[in-house]
């Protein structure tokens, strides 16, 4: 196996790039860098789960996020050749990644907020801590006062003044 | 009707004169008439492949969202629940991935040196893989059922089951577990279509479709089978690893 692919992988590396003629000539990677990256991925695994024994308080989310993220650019890197791939594929990965990001940002400004500052400024009863069958976590109770807008609103102003005189 | 004839027309002798470009290289069956170039065939079905990947992580990170809101409103539930995971087997997974995307990657290394007996072994290792991953997953799912480490309103968790010495569940473990079986559901029927994929592209892989200078299938269902794997990268820590 080894002597035939030597040949074929200088070969590529020779005729790739330079000549035009329309084939397909992709970088090939050889055995030991594929070994080696699996290696360097098994030895992050360990890390992670040793780590993970470890009393960091909130760090231990940010460490093990940061080590899968190693991970996985290992793995975005050589396994499925973005470093030798066309640049807009790595544009588009990219580009997802920001995407998620923004997902995470936007939601988690919300979420983050609405048992401390949302109760105390918008008065929403927000459900946290008491979860049941009724209500979804994250949800809250709408204030109790009807909206004004327009005849509609003030007829149901009236049905719900009613029981209360 | 008639520009679309004439340019098949005018292909058509293209093909038949490949010989001249004197590579040497097998008359390119494999080029569909509507590319200019095997290169650019190439190109077009990665930069396919890679729209549909980043769809898939956007996809996931639905999952991922949902696992960031809760675990930031109710962490000490996380830790908790965490703890009737298996991280034995959540480890011994996390290798078999990973190894099952090395033996991926080594497919595609031979295909492109045109080496087709190996590659066929590479495509069958991953695919034993996957196998032994959802077998795994199978063991630890009936844990989960025994239990009574379910979902919602199926969570009624019986202490004979439950890991010896591990924290009290709190009432609301039901989200954990929701997104346990969600994450892992959707990232396992992922790796049960990998399979079938693999199957596919072995099968082709043995009928000759491939060559050094045409090995599409086999790079795209490695690129997919890369992603599987790096969901689990991420999956792996966040729900077996929580303190």
């Amino acid at each position: 196996m080894s002597s035939s692919s030597e040949h074929a992988e200088q070969h590529h590396e020779t005729d790739g790039g330079e000549s035009d003629d329309g084939m397909v000539h992709s970088h090939i990677s050889s055995l030991k860098l594929y070994v080696g990256i699996f290696l360097a991925l098994i030895f992050f695994t360990v890390v992670t789960v040793a780590v993970s024994y470890v009393h960091l308080g909130s760090l231990n989310l940010a460490v093990a996020i940061i080590i899968a993220s190693i991970k996985a650019s290992l793995v975005v890197t050589f396994f499925m050749h973005l470093k030798y791939d066309n640049k807009f594929n790595s544009l588009m990965f990219v580009c997802g990644l920001l995407f998620i990001g923004v997902f995470f940002a936007y939601t988690l400004n919300d979420t983050d907020r609405r048992q401390n500052e949302l109760n105390d400024v918008q008065g929403n009863k927000v459900y946290l801590g008491e979860v049941n069958d009724k209500q979804a976590p994250g949800g809250f109770e709408p204030k109790a006062e009807p909206a004004h807008s327009g005849s509609m609103g003030e007829e149901h102003k009236d049905e719900k003044a009613a029981p209360h005189h | 009707m008639t520009s679309e004839a004439a340019t098949a027309d005018a292909h058509e002798p293209k093909e038949g004169e490949e010989h001249d470009h004197g590579h040497g290289h097998d008359h390119p069956k494999y080029l569909a008439h509507h590319f200019d170039t095997p290169a650019q065939q190439f190109d077009a079905a990665k930069i396919g492949m890679w729209a549909f990947l980043v769809q898939e992580l956007l996809f996931f990170s639905g999952i991922f969202v949902a696992y960031g809101i809760f675990r930031s409103w109710y962490p000490e539930m996380f830790s908790a629940a965490s703890h009737q995971l298996n991280r034995l087997m959540g480890a011994g997974n996390t290798i078999v991935l990973l190894f099952s995307s090395l033996t991926a990657a080594l497919a595609v290394r031979s295909a492109q040196l045109g080496q087709k007996k190996h590659t066929s072994t590479f495509i069958l290792i991953t695919i034993l893989c996957a196998f032994t991953f959802l077998v795994v997953k199978y063991f630890e799912y009936h844990h989960k059922f025994e239990a009574g480490l379910l979902p919602g309103q199926y969570f009624h968790p019986d202490h004979h089951h439950l890991v010896a010495g591990s924290p009290e569940l709190p009432a609301n473990s039901h989200i954990f577990y929701s997104l346990y079986f969600m994450a892992t559901g959707i990232h396992g029927v992922h790796v049960a279509v990998g399979i079938g994929v693999f199957i596919w592209i072995w099968r082709r892989n043995e009928r000759g479709d491939f060559s050094k200078d045409y090995y599409t299938g086999v790079d795209l269902t490695a690129l997919y089978w890369h992603l599987v794997d790096l969901v689990w990268i991420y999956l792996f820590p966040l729900l077996y690893l929580i303190d």
